[in-house]
């Protein structure tokens, strides 16, 4: 019993930050059609600021604020002065439908070399605001944490905003339209390339979040958050890109089925089992679970 | 018609520029050895410089540069300076391959000296031919009991005890000590911990539970899926980590998480057990107090040690900025042993007379080890033996019960004993005057 | 006037490099020999991957899997069958093409994202099968073990310049291969379903077979490369194949061009010759750790981006535009 508890709760903490990472995949490519890998440098980069900002502030939170805001400057600087450019340049022929992923692979690269540059290679470590010892219940105690607790509530709280404003706010429509129809979007007056922006924004700053309740609980460093790219990005195909709820579901769905399989039959299944998964969804629908039947244009 | 022939003209010019670079860019042969001039030896090594593993023994190469510095400041060996050139292979089998193929092709070195990890370096012998190419591969750092085995890797030369002699001499010492209690194994799963899982096979030891785990697979979560699982084991189980310094902080830090740090006795090997690399990775002092490490030095923090006195000194001045502690002793003992090998083999310094000179004059070199060197015509094994200790909050190793009891014994079944052995005394100032 | 099919002046053209390559391998040290094993890998391996993304239009991130494959199926054949190397190579390159063939039956109605977004996952998860079965070494891996060469090249053959030769000869003859058929009329229809698949099934293509065609092909080059560079370092373990592979081949291929076998030599030469140079310069200017470490993979993506930015379709496609 205690064990399928704490497989239920860890799956919960894996799936939620995986969750992050999905969501921030899914808000670039429903605006610009790419598949952003930079993401897990943007990431990182930002955590680093935050990382910066907490040692100097003595905040945690302080830290993630710089993060969420640091990260979503980042992401809309790449959008505006790296993808932009790029898309002028290739318009057609075959190209461009890898120009951009090869473009974003590069900028990873980039990055993780800056990174390196700036702050060297070693492991640094950024401590948790709140216990990372695990709750007691019934006596013993589970692999559950007020740590995990906060990380799970944080990304709730940041999902509900973002449902909010995609479905309750202007912008938020707007949003939505321009990654559904951009030529019909312009006609109705919106702005389509502020928009887009807008999008590589956001999905900066929930990866900066990310980054900051990721790195308590491991180490940061360049290629920290390479593995969480891969299982976000695994994530969002299992939900089927185009849709922010599938995002999470993917995430969550994703988190669960690796978790009980490390817990129940052997800690050497991880990527076996992401890709077990990722293979039965995508046989059974191409799209991934939630994709709609339109709306494919690649 | 014309796209085609520009094609093909493309591809030709870029074949040519290809092979010219290569010839352009080729040396000509060497004659003698490489990597010995009248001024200099070139020693290399590779190992984990970056990367969780060189979180933990990151610090070995400076450790040995600062004693290699300190020679150099006093004469060298017989007037020639001694360059270390470092390769980083962040403790990947390919990675040390190619870095230690490198070393020999491009950086021309001598021989190579403290080569890290079992895995790594196992893949790296071979890549590189060092057999073929007759390199001395001195001191290698690592336990794995096959290095020492001369048909398969005819220059290396070990000098830390195998796993399988620890684990044997660790199942006598649990037999002893905390007969009556489940023992649960948790060991990486590669040859390292396969050679530990034979040792505790010879040493007759039951393991209730053994968890190879590979390399790069552990994490939080399930580390703390595995300790659940063994607290269900009824009684106070002695629980062996066997696995890098990286890894047993997690494990310990997951034990603090869960509570279960008092459930367990806790023993951690040689290769993870370092107390103060522990605490630098986040591990309370209160968690180390009273685990089990086995070691066949004296404890770093042992300032009476003559030995340890010295490398402190030396520390102090060549390496400054690094903390001194087990790892960087050994890093220096290694070095210490590897210029008492250079002096042995004489002025006229060949490949196949440094070989020569460590299996016929190895075994009386001055170390910190207080265990004695097995080194001989037929035998390329160091060190053979292990004493058990305590850890206090403070990091000291301290004897088991109070007393030092060390115990030597092989990598096959042959029997564990205690040993009578006492090292030579150290060379004045630590610059090593043999021949 | 000997009449010359296109087919036979390639032919030609491969047997020319062929002996040029052997001569250039005589004149030169153990060090470019080991490094020219590795030119010779890396183009195969671009090559494939020119074949799969490049002309059939499909994005793979996961060749590092499919050199792992055949690696470890090489690597099987020579330690635990003991079979003569050549053969172990040729068993290689058809483990590979059988598990590409299926692959592709399973990816064949994935397209863009999804499809990469598949290997992703294929070439993170692939390595670490070998943890999972005991036959394959765990962490350790499998020794891949090519022998010394053999005696009547004389003493002063070295192992390198035999790395050198058996690498080169088996890319040269794949890649020759590949030309053959991106030559032919199927090459043309990788062309058609990669530009307008819609058309190219009004056409009559029969759409799915032809793309599982190309990734059986691509997946047998690759898992040749793949046997060739477990050679170069003794044995085959998981980290020999990381995501990070992927990547960089990747980069090669767009760097020379990825719709265009030709230039294929060249990338290989690039993702040898980065780090090589990258080394140079740190020892002769040093620096910090953290930038001696970084620089390699600073200039390697540097180099992609303004690939794709300037010369998106190649480098040959550049020199062209540029003469008009």
């Amino acid at each position: 019993m205690l064990k399928f508890i704490t497989a239920v709760l860890t799956s919960l903490t894996t799936g939620s930050i995986y969750a992050l990472m999905s969501t921030a995949l899914v808000l670039v490519w429903r605006s610009t059609r790419v598949i952003n890998f930079a993401q897990a440098g943007q990431a990182v980069f930002t955590t680093y600021i935050g990382y910066e900002v907490t040692i100097r502030s003595g905040s945690y939170w302080i830290g993630v604020v710089a993060a969420i805001i640091s990260g979503a400057l980042i992401g809309a600087v790449i959008d505006r002065f790296f993808m932009r450019p790029i898309f002028k340049r290739i318009k057609s022929g075959p190209i461009v439908m890898i120009a951009p992923v090869v473009a974003t692979l590069g900028l990873l690269g980039i990055i993780q070399a800056i990174i390196g540059f700036i702050w060297g290679l070693t492991y640094q470590s950024i401590p948790a605001p709140v216990s990372t010892d695990g709750f007691q219940v019934f006596g013993s105690t589970i692999a559950f944490s007020p740590f995990n607790l906060m990380v799970l509530i944080s990304v709730t709280i940041s999902m509900l905003l973002l449902t909010l404003l995609f479905q309750k706010t202007n912008i938020g429509l707007a949003l939505r339209a321009s990654a559904y129809s951009p030529e019909i979007a312009k006609l109705s007056g919106i702005k389509v390339d502020a928009i887009r922006t807008l999008g590589w924004a956001l999905a900066g700053a929930a990866g900066g979040l990310a980054g900051m309740l990721f790195v308590p609980s491991s180490y940061l460093y360049p290629n920290a958050m390479d593995v969480l790219l891969v299982f976000g990005f695994i994530a969002a195909v299992i939900g089927g890109l185009d849709s922010l709820f599938g995002a999470v579901a993917g995430a969550m769905i994703l988190g669960f089925a690796i978790n009980f399989a490390t817990s129940y039959i052997s800690s050497k299944l991880v990527f076996p089992m992401a890709f077990i998964i990722l293979i039965l969804v995508l046989l059974i629908k191409p799209g991934g679970i939630f994709s709609s039947r339109k709306g494919r244009k690649d | 018609m014309i796209r085609n022939n520009r094609m093909k003209r493309y591809s030709i010019v870029s074949a040519v520029v290809a092979a010219g670079a290569m010839v352009l860019s080729t040396l000509p042969a060497q004659a003698a050895d490489p990597g010995v001039t009248a001024t200099e030896i070139k020693l290399g090594v590779s190992t984990p410089l970056t990367g969780s593993a060189g979180l933990a023994y990151g610090k070995v190469p400076g450790a040995m540069k600062a004693y290699f510095d300190y020679i150099n400041a006093n004469g060298g060996v017989y007037g020639r300076k001694i360059k270390l050139v470092v390769r980083d292979d962040k403790y990947l089998p390919t990675l040390a391959a190619t870095q230690t193929t490198n070393l020999i092709l491009k950086d021309n070195v001598f021989a190579l000296v403290g080569a890290l990890g079992t895995a790594t370096h196992s893949k790296a012998y071979t890549a590189a031919s060092l057999a073929a190419k007759n390199v001395p591969d001195l001191f290698v750092n690592t336990g794995f009991s096959g290095f020492g085995n001369i048909s398969k890797y005819p220059t290396a030369f070990t000098v830390l005890p195998s796993y399988a002699m620890e684990a044997k001499i660790m199942s006598k010492f649990i037999k002893e000590k905390f007969a009556g209690q489940a023992v649960a194994l948790i060991a990486q799963d590669d040859e390292f911990g396969v050679d530990g899982v034979n040792g505790f096979k010879a040493g007759a030891l039951a393991l209730a539970n053994t968890t190879l785990y590979p390399q790069s697979s552990l994490n939080d979560a399930r580390v703390k899926a595995l300790l659940t699982g063994l607290s269900a084991i009824p009684g106070k189980p002695v629980v062996v980590l066997f696995g890098t310094t990286d890894v047993t902080a997690l494990i310990f830090k997951a034990a603090e998480s869960l509570n279960l740090v008092s459930k367990f006795t806790w023993i951690a090997g040689s290769v993870g057990g370092d107390a103060n690399t522990l605490l630098a990775l986040g591990v309370k002092p209160t968690t180390i107090d009273g685990a089990v490490a086995a070691s066949f030095f004296p404890d770093a923090k042992d300032s009476t040690d003559a030995y340890v006195s010295q490398f402190m000194k030396i520390n102090e001045k060549y390496n400054k900025g690094v903390s001194f502690d087990n790892i960087v002793l050994q890093g220096m003992n290694s070095a210490m042993l590897t210029v008492q090998a250079l002096r042995a083999a004489g002025k006229n310094l060949t490949r196949t007379g440094l070989i020569e000179a460590i299996q016929n004059k190895g075994s009386k070199f001055a170390s910190a080890g207080l265990v004695p060197l097995n080194y001989s015509a037929t035998s390329h094994v160091g060190y053979n033996g292990y004493w058990f200790g305590q850890l206090n909050a403070k990091g000291e190793l301290k004897p088991y019960g109070g007393t030092l009891a060390i115990f030597t014994t092989d990598s096959a079944a042959g029997a564990v004993e205690a040993s009578t052995y006492t090292r030579p005394a150290l060379p004045k100032n630590g610059i090593p005057t043999n021949s | 006037m000997l009449k010359l099919t296109s087919n036979k002046k390639r032919l030609l053209l491969f047997i020319l490099l062929g002996w040029v390559l052997l001569l250039v391998g005589d004149r030169v040290g153990e060090l470019r020999q080991y490094q020219g094993s590795f030119v010779a890998t890396y183009s195969l391996a671009i090559a494939s991957i020119i074949l799969l993304t490049g002309y059939s239009g499909q994005l793979s991130l996961g060749h590092s899997a499919l050199m792992a494959v055949g690696a470890y199926a090489g690597a099987l054949s020579i330690n635990n069958a003991h079979l003569h190397p050549v053969i172990a190579l040729i068993i290689a390159t058809l483990t590979a093409g059988v598990f590409g063939l299926i692959l592709g039956v399973a990816v064949a109605r994935l397209t863009g994202p999804y499809l990469a977004g598949t290997t992703l996952a294929l070439a993170v998860s692939l390595p670490t099968l070998a943890n999972q079965f005991p036959i394959l070494g765990g962490e350790q891996g499998v020794v891949f073990d090519v022998g010394a060469p053999p005696a009547r090249f004389g003493e002063g053959f070295s192992q390198y310049k035999w790395f050198f030769w058996i690498s080169s000869l088996a890319a040269l003859i794949m890649i020759w291969m590949i030309s053959n058929l991106l030559n032919s009329r199927y090459g043309r229809t990788f062309r058609a379903i990669r530009d307008n698949q819609i058309s190219a099934a009004l056409a009559g293509i029969n759409a799915g077979r032809v793309k599982v065609i190309a990734f059986a092909v691509s997946s047998g080059a690759a898992g040749l490369a793949g046997g060739l560079l477990v050679m170069l370092i003794s044995g085959v373990s998981p980290s020999a194949f990381p995501l990070s592979l992927s990547f960089s081949l990747l980069t090669g291929a767009v760097v020379t061009g990825v719709y265009n076998l030709k230039g294929v030599m060249l990338g290989g030469l690039v993702l040898v010759a980065i780090p090589e140079i990258a080394d140079s310069l740190t020892t002769r200017i040093g620096g910090s750790e953290g930038f001696t470490a970084t620089l390699p993979g600073f200039l390697v993506s540097a180099l992609l981006i303004l690939a794709v930015l300037f010369a998106p379709n190649g480098p040959g496609h550049l020199i062209k535009r540029k003469k008009h």
